[in-house]
């Protein structure tokens, strides 16, 4: 085979084009990984690496529950430390109408069989040492979720596609992509032309522009978030928290280095590519940490960034073959992108390789209504 | 410079550490953040970034010029959780 020419090329070395391009050469397949900068530039390299099950779709809750099952065997796989840790997610109830949603979330996550419940003020106390009970009703607490490190995940995944005959090229950036025939041939970089008759799409915020070199319009629109990191301390308490409030927010301390790094949904929303940090983000996220954890007021802020949410109408993926022959579709993720991407991964090298996956992913299809909105997004 | 000399001092990272990835064919400082957290921690690579830059252009022979530094974020020093909180901006 030439050197320019591979069994696959994944476009996009995030989560997503590491962990599919990972299992596809596992499969024997040769795999090439064109990048545009350098991995983990855009969305996954910005996310603060929460894993989580509690969903209400069930598509997504059994998408993250072999997602968890892969998380926590992925240190042995790439023999070094991902810094998976789980120590839950804790959605807390600072109203009635929140906590009956949970109640009734619970519900269905229970069929599944997650070991989730609902949990008082006192025992969010108890497992956040300091949480400001003050209108805190409960949560609704899985401690099976947790958080793994983003950086050695994907550099973890990248370098086994390496050590299996695969390549990454940094800096490449794609600029056209060539059929013959509706079936995919080649993609075009500014460092040469690569050829493969199966290409994926795994470019995240840039999904769309990427389909519409093949004529596909993907319904994908990256939003604007922002995160914050403190300074590293000490263990405080394990899970992730999550305030739904309009003005909430929602951190977790690192495990690996003991910072604390955190988020919250802007209202109104972002749209846009603009990744500029903001003096309002950098007032209000603290605000809304310390009234959730007081004690939390001593620790300093050392850096803040922006990045990506890739928005689908609906709030799910699209992870999907096209209808042009050999290219495939796997992004829109709405900022839950690092948690989904191992089973993803996974489930689309079943899909290229033997047209169907192991677990049916209809309601990921790039054609589907975008009707069913996720509750816990 | 001996090898075990910690050339990220906040995220205690050796310069054996950082050739060892420069070796594994990780050419700029982006990666070699990404990859060993140097330049992350407290001081925001304000000590490392620049002797980092420098070991990357000895060993690869890529001219100092020529490396992209990694992004400067705010805030220029650590800030309390506490001040962040109280500050008011003056078009309130």
């Amino acid at each position: 085979m030439k050197n320019n020419t591979a069994d696959v090329i994944v476009i996009g070395a995030g989560i997503i084009g590491a962990a599919t391009g990972y299992y596809l050469a596992k499969k024997k397949l040769k795999v090439y990984v064109l990048e545009k900068e350098f991995p983990c530039f855009g969305s996954t390299g910005r996310c603060i690496g929460g894993i989580r099950q509690q969903y209400t779709h069930p598509l997504s809750i059994n998408v993250m529950k072999e997602s968890v099952k892969i998380f926590s065997s992925l240190n042995k796989e790439f023999g070094k430390d991902i810094e998976w840790f789980p120590g839950g997610y804790l959605f807390l109830a600072h109203s009635e109408e929140q906590k009956n949603t949970y109640l009734s979330t619970i519900q269905i996550q229970h069929k599944f069989n997650l070991p989730v419940r609902f949990i008082s003020a006192d025992e969010c106390n108890n497992i956040v040492n300091g949480i400001n009970t003050e209108g805190l009703l409960g949560g609704a607490y899985c401690p099976t979720d947790g958080q793994a490190n983003p950086f050695a995940v994907t550099y973890g995944y990248l370098q086994r596609i390496k050590e299996l005959n695969g390549k990454v090229f940094t800096n490449s950036n794609v600029s056209k992509i060539k059929t013959s025939g509706n079936k995919a041939k080649s993609v075009i970089t500014n460092c040469g032309e690569y050829f493969a008759p199966v290409v994926i799409n795994a470019t995240g915020s840039w999904a769309k522009h990427v389909s519409k070199m093949v004529g596909l319009d993907v319904p994908i629109e990256p939003e604007r978030h922002e995160s914050l990191v403190t300074e590293a301390c000490e263990r405080l308490f394990d899970p992730m928290l999550v305030d739904y409030r309009s003005d909430g927010c929602y951190f977790i301390q690192n495990y690996g280095t003991g910072h604390f790094i955190g988020c919250y949904t802007p209202v109104p929303n972002n749209p846009g590519y603009d990744r500029r940090a903001s003096s309002e983000f950098i007032t209000e996220m603290p605000r809304r940490m310390s009234r959730l954890v007081p004690r939390l007021k001593e620790l300093k802020v050392i850096r803040q960034w922006a990045g990506s949410y890739e928005m689908t109408p609906d709030g799910n993926p699209i992870v999907d073959k096209t209808p042009v022959e050999g290219f495939y579709i796997s992004a829109g993720m709405c900022g839950h992108g690092f948690m989904f991407g191992p089973a993803l991964g996974k489930y689309m090298s079943e899909l290229v390789t033997t047209g169907k996956t192991s677990l049916p992913l209809d309601d990921f299809a790039l054609n589907r209504s975008f009707g069913k909105a996720e509750a816990m997004k | 410079m001996k090898q075990n000399t910690i050339i990220c001092r906040c995220e205690e990272i050796t310069e054996k550490e950082i050739i060892k990835v420069i070796e594994q064919g990780y050419h700029s400082l982006d990666e070699i953040k990404r990859l060993l957290r140097c330049g992350m921690g407290h001081c925001q690579g304000r000590s490392c970034t620049m002797i980092i830059a420098r070991i990357l252009s000895q060993k690869t022979g890529q001219p100092m010029s020529k490396i992209k530094i990694t992004t400067s974020r705010p805030p220029l020093k650590p800030i309390s959780i506490k001040v962040l909180s109280e500050y008011k901006s003056h078009e309130e």
